[in-house]
């Protein structure tokens, strides 16, 4: 059985949302230890995990921790609960079931860190979420778990829930950053890093909502019991998404690198049934496609790196045979173009251009030239743009579009998407 | 990746098979550049912060998989850069086509039609013929009214920022913001409201495209048909230097033109659209005398004689010390050198000045602080209340020296006593006191309580009028001679002397290029109504004609030659940008030819390179400075 | 300015309980910056969207420049400077939920409300808006938010009650949780 039970294995024990039916599965002793062995030893435990940050870019959290300048005050630790990549929602799962969880994680980050501010940065569209937080984080504080003498000790630290209002970008760190200080949620301009210089020009860690939330098993299972979950090159458990043409969507923990996409979609109840299997996204609407070949490929960040995409934030779209990939493909692009920011040249004209193109070519309306000058409008922004957003929106497209190009071009000039005409005609 | 640098170690790089030294800290921009290799951008602004946003400098590193914004890339020892490959001339290519995507292409209506980078460019690099089918563009507002000076064509903006970093970095006053996002994001005011700032005449200038235009010449020329002179602005004291840009003998516009160690490139809006008074056509066209009843028309030769015979007569009637003399700081120094000579030399009289107002007593020591030296010094004392007002780009230098050199800029009132400023000095070593010039001796003393405490302290001060100082510095007033010399036997001030002409002591007057602003001063009028002789050197209509008993046709500063000395004693040049539309001789001539007439031939060409000549005899600290050099008037007493 | 009638200018741009949120977010933060967002949600709360008034009252409150409430305000997708319905319904059309049939629910939300996507109804109740991001319920497609409320797993008559009970008024406390 591929799942395994760190992040979920007290889902739906009675009033875990609370901080009394917390408590009850054993909830806060990784926070009691971790004040009682110090920063460096929690430090440690965390690179003995292998811990890898689930946001999407899978940087080593212990490394991440450790580029912080010795002896630079105040500092300051960002929670990014900005989940917004297209069929990721574990994030959201994890404020919803277990907000105290990521509360405690947060705060032994907070305190291996010594930072005297921590902000869990929460996209607006997560209202419900938010407000389960919010009522966590009062319990929290009233249980003196946070604020100004964590335990009765004498390190202390405030807790922040910011909200966003409505911009993808703002998952990206420094974006996340200029949005917290109450600017345009735009990236910054690196280095200077926000280890160095962050928010309010103080070294400053971001990380993941799940990625705090492994935190509280780490400190008191220990980093190697965490690490042996997984594989030497992908340690630990993780949450992933399913969604798509599944019988039962939802999210599944399940071991790294052991585990195949296979067995994967099986725990999400296989393809819908009467269909078979077309192509898959994992990691988010950022990441290329994958097809029948790579089903038994494991969750393993380098073999499916070695296919062309990539993990990324733990989300795996599954398309059957009824998917026109370049419905899909507009799908994605009209999501870029609505969210990128506008501050860099490829990204604000590129996605408008691709998205254009995208709808003329969906419609059946675009001519095969149109459909050539698409390798070069992603050309000129992959690898161009100034953060990952604009780079990553031509990946998706172009990779369906190398996997499937019959489909591609059967919509030039066809007057209408074939491959729905062809579904109508068949019902 | 790079071999470890040695601090201070010039960096060699490599930029297309050049090789280039550069300093620690520089960007692949700036090695670029001193490669002699051009790489275009349009966000990137020497002035400004990079922000990297418009990608259009992107170059290939060595060892970098992706490539790198020149103009946010630092430097690093052996560095390989290329900016001519297929990679970079591919990106080039569709980054162009990207921003002409949405952008108007009204060429033929933009007033920067000629000297845009987004023209430009694509001329250079950019594809023939987009290729999308894209037939509805996004559509923003067109010709916005920002100001009575600046107009927004949001269509033609390519957001490179410059105009929203300007104001906060430059002036601080975040006027212009971004709104909106993606492919709608646009700049615009809060809620559409005018702009304020005194400085809004530099946003054309950084705008790299026809977004942000000048109201004033909307439509009014094309690049081509310009005639561009580098010159001085002639509004006030700071000597901020411009090119006077000309079309058919009319300025179309006074543009920047960058003095790191004077304007920065900064212009205010005050100095910036002052030239349409230059362009007035209400000129004195001729020379003219008055005859028997009335004023005629007269050669300039026996303007010349009639002048001379007026000027012999008082000073033979009633000696030299009837005759007065008066010139405003809009002169030259040649001019008003020749001024101060004519006066003191030739006809013998001490009553001169450039101002009407008496002065406190003059020092170089009240000019010692240079403009760009505020930004070395640890702390900036302003003295007064606001003395920046009467030379508006020092407010841009003190931002500067505040916000990017983080030096402490302290305003303080007159009177406050330098042992109270002792406490927020604290752990300073230099200070510069900055001062108007009615306020020079109070800086002079608290600079020197300063110094006392143990602070190297200087003073910059900032005078009244064009080229007041250099009037200072050459002696164009009662009570010093040339280079700060005491007078033996002190004339009267400007207004002194208007009131003994009412009062029928002066008798004969010589007037050049009068300020306009007397003529509403009751005194000045009553002193021209009595006198017997007006000698009046003017290119102004106006009551000084009106009343002169000779009139000479005077030239504007743009139509002249010569040096003019800024309030920090910078020399520099004016230069003639416009011919003017009467034939007759310049200021200077017709004062060293009044000399020559009076029985002192001046001994040289009344031209301004030998007029300068004379200058640098007389005042040493003169000496090779007219090519833009402070004069160096040596350490402080 | 823009929405200012006879009279408008005299009253008070924002409510006491919004001022005083406003300070309290600005208490929170090193940098009063910080509290825009927050503020911003307190006023349209109260207002239903952001008018120039109140960002001007904002930036009052929070010593900065309007250009700079403005520049933020109009940065994310969230605040309105016109006024929506009275219930906004976002339908997420992202690729999750396009696979499972978001463009059918709009449709049928489109017929059933009498308006298109981007709409708002006569009567004033619902502003109907199709292009949203991805709302993080791919495991619950297709959805929508009715003021910012998660409906999922929705067909049309699922759909059809969400309306009623949202015209009804009824309590809609119970949240759809993701499935997990």
């Amino acid at each position: 059985m591929p799942e395994v039970k760190v992040l979920t294995r007290h889902f739906g024990a009675p009033g875990v949302t609370g901080l009394e039916g917390y408590r009850r599965v054993g909830g806060y002793r990784g926070l009691e230890k971790a004040l009682r062995v110090g920063p460096e030893a929690v430090a440690a435990e965390v690179k003995a995990s292998g811990l890898r940050g689930r946001g999407g870019a899978a940087f080593p959290t212990a490394t991440k921790w450790s580029f912080l300048p010795q002896g630079v005050f105040p500092r300051y630790l960002c929670v990014n609960a900005d989940e917004s990549e297209p069929g990721c929602f574990k994030d959201r799962v994890l404020l919803e079931e277990m907000p105290h969880q990521l509360i405690e994680g947060a705060m032994i980050a907070a305190f291996a860190l010594q930072v005297s501010h921590a902000f869990i940065y929460i996209r607006g569209e997560y209202r419900r979420q938010r407000e389960l937080l919010e009522r966590a984080v009062r319990e929290a504080y009233s249980a003196h778990l946070c604020g100004p003498s964590v335990l009765g000790g004498e390190w202390g630290c405030e807790l922040i829930v910011h909200g966003g209002a409505g911009a993808y970008i703002c998952g990206e760190e420094t974006a996340l950053l200029d949005s917290l200080e109450g600017r345009r949620g735009q990236p910054r301009l690196k280095p200077p890093f926000p280890a160095v210089k962050g928010l309010y020009g103080q070294p400053t860690v971001v990380n993941n909502v799940e990625t705090l939330s492994n935190l509280p098993y780490i400190v008191v299972e220990g980093g190697a019991a965490y690490a042996a979950l997984g594989t030497e090159g992908s340690p630990g458990s993780r949450l992933f998404c399913v969604s798509g043409h599944v019988q039962s969507p939802g999210t599944f923990e399940v071991a790294m690198g052991k585990t195949t996409f296979r067995e994967l979609i099986e725990l999400a109840g296989g393809v819908r049934p009467g269909h078979h299997f077309k192509a898959m996204q994992p990691g988010g609407g950022s990441m290329q496609i994958l097809g029948p070949q790579h089903l038994d490929l494991a969750l393993d960040f380098k073999a499916v790196s070695d296919a062309g995409s990539s993990l990324g934030a733990g989300a795996l779209v599954v398309m059957d045979e009824t998917t026109c990939l370049v419905d899909v493909s507009m799908r994605l692009v009209d999501f870029y173009r609505h969210e990128s920011c506008g501050k860099c040249v490829p990204c604000r004209e590129g996605t408008y251009f691709e998205s254009e193109l995208m709808h003329r070519l969906e419609a059946g309306l675009a001519t095969e030239a149109e459909l050539g000058t698409l390798p070069d409008v992603c050309r000129a922004m992959d690898g161009r743009c100034f953060c990952p957003l604009g780079d990553t929106a031509t990946w998706f497209v172009m990779s369906a579009y190398r996997m499937f190009p019959e489909e591609f071009h059967s919509h030039c000039g066809a007057g209408a998407c074939p491959v729905r005409s062809a579904l109508g005609a068949a019902a | 990746m790079a071999a470890v640098e040695a601090p201070g170690e010039l960096l060699r790089v490599t930029i297309d098979d050049r090789q280039v030294e550069v300093a620690p800290g520089s960007l692949v921009w700036d090695a670029c550049e001193k490669a002699g290799v051009y790489v275009p951008v349009y966000c990137a602004h020497k002035k400004l912060e990079p922000v990297a946003v418009c990608r259009m400098c992107l170059v290939e590193i060595e060892g970098m998989p992706k490539l790198q914004p020149a103009c946010a890339t630092r430097v690093s020892q052996g560095m390989q850069i290329r900016t001519a490959t297929d990679q970079v001339r591919d990106f080039r290519r569709g980054n162009l086509e990207f921003l002409l995507l949405n952008h108007p292409l009204d060429c033929p209506v933009c007033d920067r039609g000629g000297e845009c980078d987004l023209q430009d460019f694509t001329q250079r690099y950019g594809p023939g013929r987009t290729r999308s089918a894209i037939t509805d563009k996004v559509h923003f507002d067109k010709a916005v009214r920002l100001s009575d000076r600046i107009l927004l064509d949001q269509e033609r903006c390519i957001l490179c920022w410059r105009c929203v970093r300007y104001y906060e970095e430059v002036t601080g006053e975040r006027e212009i913001v971004l709104q909106e996002r993606g492919v709608h994001t646009l700049v615009d005011t809060f809620e559409h409201r005018e702009l304020q700032s005194e400085f809004q005449g530099n946003l054309p200038e950084i705008c790299p495209v026809g977004a942000l235009t000048h109201a004033q010449y909307r439509f009014r020329a094309r690049p081509w048909d310009l005639r561009r002179t580098a010159s001085v602005c002639p509004k006030c004291s700071y000597g901020c230097n411009i090119f006077i840009d000309a079309r058919e003998e009319q300025i179309a516009r006074f543009a920047s033109n960058d003095n790191p160690d004077v304007d920065d490139s900064w212009l205010c809006d005050r100095g910036r659209y002052s030239f349409p008074e230059l362009n007035r056509t209400e000129r004195v066209l001729n020379p003219e005398a008055r005859l028997g009843g009335g004023r005629q028309p007269v050669a300039h030769s026996e303007a010349l004689a009639r002048a001379a015979g007026a000027l012999l007569r008082v000073r033979g009637d009633h000696g030299a010390g009837a005759v007065g003399f008066l010139c405003s700081p809009q002169v030259t120094n040649e001019e008003g050198f020749l001024l101060q000579w004519l006066a003191r030399q030739v006809v013998g009289s001490p009553h001169l000045d450039h101002r009407l107002e008496p002065l406190p007593e003059l020092s170089p020591e009240q000019f010692r602080l240079g403009i760009a030296e505020l930004e070395e010094r640890d702390a900036v004392v302003v003295l007064g209340d606001a003395p920046e007002r009467s030379a508006p780009v020092l407010t841009l230098r003190l931002f500067k020296t505040e916000t990017k050199r983080r030096r402490r800029v302290l305003r303080v009132p007159l009177g406050t006593p330098a042992a109270s400023l002792l406490e927020p000095l604290q752990g300073c070593r230099s200070v510069g006191v900055v001062a108007h010039q009615e306020q020079r001796s109070e800086a002079v003393a608290l600079s020197r309580s300063l110094a006392g405490a143990g602070l190297s302290s200087s003073v910059l001060t900032l005078v009244e009028g064009m080229n007041a100082r250099g009037c200072q510095d050459l002696g164009v007033s009662p009570a010093v001679l040339p280079g700060y010399q005491p007078a033996a036997e002190p004339g009267m001030h400007g207004r002194a002397i208007l009131e003994a002409a009412a009062a029928g002591s002066i008798k004969a007057l010589v007037l050049l290029s009068p300020d306009p602003e007397w003529e509403r001063d009751p005194a000045f009028e009553a002193a021209l109504s009595e006198v017997e002789a007006l000698i009046v050197v003017t290119p102004w209509l106006g009551l000084a004609s009106r009343q002169a008993t000779v009139l000479f046709p005077g030239r504007t500063v743009a139509e002249k030659a010569g040096t003019v000395t800024s309030t920090e004693g910078r020399v520099q040049r004016v230069r003639t940008a416009l011919q003017p539309r009467f034939p007759f001789p310049p200021d200077l001539r017709v004062l060293g030819e009044l000399g020559g007439a009076l029985g002192t031939p001046l001994g040289v060409q009344p031209l301004a390179g030998p007029v300068f000549s004379l200058i640098a005899e007389a005042v040493p600290p003169y000496r090779g400075t007219q090519g833009g050099l402070r004069a160096d008037w040596g350490a402080p007493a | 300015m823009a929405d200012s009638g006879p009279g408008a200018a005299e009253a008070p741009p924002l409510g006491r309980e919004t001022l005083a949120r406003i300070r309290r977010s600005k208490q929170l933060y090193p940098w009063a910056s910080s509290a825009i967002l927050p503020s911003l949600w307190a006023v349209q709360e109260e207002l239903g969207y952001l008018t120039p008034a109140a960002l001007l009252a904002v930036a009052e409150e929070l010593g900065l420049e309007p250009s700079e409430v403005e520049a933020v305000a109009t940065f994310y997708s969230m605040y309105f400077r016109h006024r929506a319905g009275e219930h906004l319904i976002q339908v997420c059309r992202n690729v999750s939920c396009g696979l499972r049939g978001a463009d059918e629910l709009l449709r049928h939300l489109e017929r059933a409300l009498g308006v298109e996507d981007g709409g708002t109804t006569e009567d004033g109740a619902f502003t109907l808006e199709g292009t949203v991001e991805c709302l993080g319920a791919c495991g619950g497609a297709p959805m929508m938010q009715v003021d910012r409320i998660s409906y999922e797993n929705l067909d049309a008559a699922a759909a059809d009650a969400v309306l009623e009970q949202v015209r009804s008024g009824a309590p809609r406390g119970r949240r759809s949780r993701a499935r997990a």
